[in-house]
């Protein structure tokens, strides 16, 4: 028996020798290895093999598998974290932040002559600055505005829309949009909108999240309320929009972005909100005629505006050699890319302004560019506080607003509970976190409210 | 003494340990260790996030989360998705007795059976997922068609139910208890079919045919065929044979299946929410399986997570104690 197990072991430690003799050789020997821990799609690929075209000393490698926070916290800390890695709002930073996960480049961007605070476009600041330091470089951005069908429009002899305009101007065109068949089936919908772009209808109509100073969530306020009351009347009011049952009727497409999308590009609704990076997936439509249109407005001319960004890992052994990447991203190159492949809106504002972007020679029809580009200065983020755990402040939030949203629970109760809630989750948090107190009681002389 | 230390004696010990040595250091290091340093860390604020200085605060993790309505309310949908268990099982029973018959081409239907439980369990619940589409979903596309073609609605209009519509699935917070969303109690307004519902379903159709049909496929099989014959000399018909020798012979893997059956569903939910509803609508299908991922990893708080896994882990133990203290009086084999 002795013999049987030590043949076994002397026959497996042989093939091991076999198998690490004949493996092949790496592509990439003698390179520097990044890895990017990212969204798999082709525009990323693209994105990524111009990198190392125009750095052949660097072997960037996309990591999809690991994309996620909590999976980049944890495998940072626990030393086998990427070098770079995507962050998508200011939450995220401050946790990535917080966790000694991001690199201050702060010095080392200026030092490259890179100074994001002027060169990018404010919607996507939350992604990269904390506390005045910076963090990263931003991937992308975009700021909401409207997509619109033009056959459907054509076929209903209903003019396309010009902005600005307001929302009192958008519903009788709604109406008009919406269609269903004889037998009382929905042909198409006026207008799809993303339930969780709800914050877009709280900041036009005035309202905010938390308070300026971010110690108090005000989602209760009369105007935060009748944003979302807006929205929800789009659905159970107007009908100009699906609810949710109707809304299922878009699977989830995967990669690129959701059911809505593909919706809307299988002819399903005659306007859409969304951002410029919907045109990853649209141009796979052929045939569908497209327009592109500011959103109305609310009482206030505002929109919603986010983006993504790129952080260095502050525990990688290369993170001086990742950082080439956001100089990368500051650069022309990429910039020029990212626009063409419509994967949202260049980040650097000044890329932004170039005839190849008004009118790129490969898609000729798209002749709404300037569209995207002008809606910017009124893209505002999302709003964050420090003094809770974003993830945990979007779980109340969704909770309610998904009551909301199946008419289950009317919209001022629904924020009045959530206000509540989030409120008594920020005391919580105060009480765990002496350096966030501290800060609190700075803002608030003291007082717990 | 002296035989017990011969030398023999002595390298076979050491050959036995060396081949022990290797799983139990995995044992040690891997789930003996992470466990102790969890039940360590419970009393303890660890937050992954720097600005939360490292504290010991004692008993104040479980004192939070016992006074927490969310964890209450998530230990109801733990709960709640358990009631399949009685269907799982008892269809689990039925089925093993069919395919313990001496059927031709029958370790092929074993096999077609066994298929969900080889099969990925997230290709599954995507499945289920498409399946539960409200609008273009296959069950919805029957149940409407059940509805139209039999004239079901009119049938029902006539008692004022004629609004009847197809459940909506994974969307609705609906449940056939009326399990309040935001509060401990039971209302009217959200009885119907819902998420939870769905996954119960679902649930029950990957049980039937796994594991739990092939333990009672080895049990009936272990049975010994004297008693079948002599039940048959007493003129017992089938179901005196399946209730007075089969049942009672089967008791000890019932007590077992029952037993894991309990852990599994307050350790479950998990797969379920992360794949299928993100723990929703309005977090109606978040079990504390999926509560210790989020407050772990999404919102950091390992202490507290720590917490809520070692509450878990007592309810488990006395559901089992309970288990074993009642349904162990029924072995009599």
């Amino acid at each position: 028996m002795k013999g049987v197990f030590l043949g076994i072991f002397a026959g497996l430690l042989f093939l091991s020798v076999v198998a690490w003799q004949i493996q092949p050789e790496a592509d990439d020997a003698g390179k520097i290895p990044l890895v990017w821990v990212s969204d798999d799609n082709p525009a990323r690929r693209e994105q990524i093999a111009l990198f190392n075209r125009l750095h052949p000393q660097y072997s960037l490698r996309l990591d999809p598998n690991n994309a996620g926070m909590e999976k980049v916290i944890v495998q940072s800390l626990a030393g086998v974290g990427p070098d770079l890695f995507d962050c998508y709002d200011g939450f995220q930073l401050s946790a990535y932040v917080k966790s000694g996960i991001a690199w201050d480049v702060t010095e080392p961007l200026a030092a490259a002559g890179i100074h994001p605070e002027k060169d990018v476009w404010p919607a996507v600041f939350p992604n990269i600055l904390h506390e005045g330091r910076v963090y990263g470089f931003p991937t992308n951005t975009s700021v909401n505005a409207l997509w619109i069908n033009k056959d459907l429009f054509d076929a209903a002899g209903v003019p396309y829309p010009q902005g600005p305009w307001s929302w009192e101007e958008f519903l009788p065109l709604a109406k008009r949009l919406t269609r269903k068949d004889e037998k009382g089936r929905w042909q198409h919908f006026g207008f799809f909108c993303d339930w969780y772009n709800w914050p877009q209808f709280v900041i036009q109509w005035g309202g905010q999240i938390y308070s300026d100073d971010g110690t108090r969530c005000v989602i209760d306020s009369p105007e935060a309320i009748a944003g979302v009351q807006f929205l929800h009347d789009l659905i159970y009011k107007h009908h100009v929009m699906p609810n949710p049952a109707e809304e299922a009727t878009m699977a989830s497409q995967g990669g690129w972005g959701t059911g809505t999308m593909a919706l809307f590009g299988a002819g399903k609704a005659a306007m859409a909100l969304g951002g410029r990076w919907w045109l990853c997936m649209l141009r796979e439509y052929e045939g569908l005629r497209l327009g592109a249109v500011a959103c109305p407005f609310g009482p206030v001319k505002v929109y919603r505006g986010y983006g993504r960004a790129t952080l260095i890992n502050a525990r990688s052994p290369r993170r001086e050699h990742a950082l080439e990447f956001l100089k990368y991203e500051a650069a022309k190159p990429y910039n020029d890319l990212v626009n063409h492949q419509a994967d949202a809106l260049a980040p650097v504002i000044r890329f932004c302004y170039t005839p190849e972007y008004l009118h790129d020679p490969e898609y000729p029809e798209e002749d709404y560019n300037a569209v995207w580009r002008d809606v910017m200065k009124y893209g505002v983020p999302d709003q964050v506080s420090p003094f809770i755990n974003g993830q945990r402040a979007s779980r109340i939030l969704n909770k309610q607003l998904d009551l909301v949203r199946q008419d289950q629970k009317p919209v001022a109760d629904a924020l009045r509970t959530a206000a509540r809630e989030i409120n008594a989750e920020i005391q919580k948090t105060l009480e765990r976190d002496p350096s966030l107190r501290r800060r609190y009681e700075e803002l608030t002389g003291g007082n717990r409210r | 003494m002296k035989k017990l230390f011969s030398r023999r004696r002595r390298r076979e010990l050491v050959v036995a340990l060396g081949f022990l040595l290797p799983n139990f250091t995995g044992f040690l290091v891997f789930t003996i260790g992470p466990v102790l340093f969890s039940l360590v860390v419970s009393f303890s604020n660890w937050n992954l996030q720097r600005t939360v200085p490292f504290q010991w605060i004692g008993l104040a993790n479980f004192r939070e989360l016992l006074h927490s309505q969310e964890f209450w309310l998530y230990f109801i949908n733990t709960g709640y998705l358990m009631l399949g268990m009685p269907l799982a099982i008892g269809g689990s029973l039925v089925l093993a007795i069919l395919l313990s018959q001496n059927l031709r081409g029958i370790v092929v239907y074993r096999t077609l059976f066994y298929l969900p439980t080889f099969t990925s369990g997230v290709a599954l619940m995507i499945l289920w997922k498409a399946l539960y589409n409200p609008d273009f979903g296959a069950i919805n596309a029957v149940i409407n068609g059940i509805l139209t073609h039999l004239h079901l609605r009119e049938l029902l209009g006539l008692f004022g139910l004629g609004d009847v519509t197809a459940p909506q699935w994974l969307l609705s917070t609906r449940n056939l208890l009326g399990v309040h969303v935001e509060e401990v109690r039971l209302t009217a307004s959200q009885w119907g079919i819902g998420a939870r519902d769905a996954i119960i379903l679902m649930g029950i159709w990957t049980a039937i045919g796994g594991n739990n049909m092939l333990l009672y496929l080895a049990g009936i099989t272990n049975i010994p065929q004297d008693l079948f014959e002599a039940a048959q000399l007493d003129g017992a018909g089938r179901w005196a044979m399946f209730r007075h020798v089969t049942w009672p012979q089967l008791a000890p893997t019932t007590f077992f299946i029952v037993v894991m059956s309990f852990i599994g569903g307050l350790q479950g939910g998990f797969e379920q929410a992360r794949v299928m509803t993100g723990g929703g609508p309005a977090g109606t299908t978040t079990t504390l399986s999926y509560h210790i991922y989020t407050k772990a990893f999404e919102e950091f708080q390992i202490g507290y997570a720590s917490a809520i896994s070692w509450i878990l882990f007592a309810i488990i133990f006395v559901v089992t104690l309970v288990n074993w203290k009642f349904g162990s009086k029924e072995l009599s084999y």
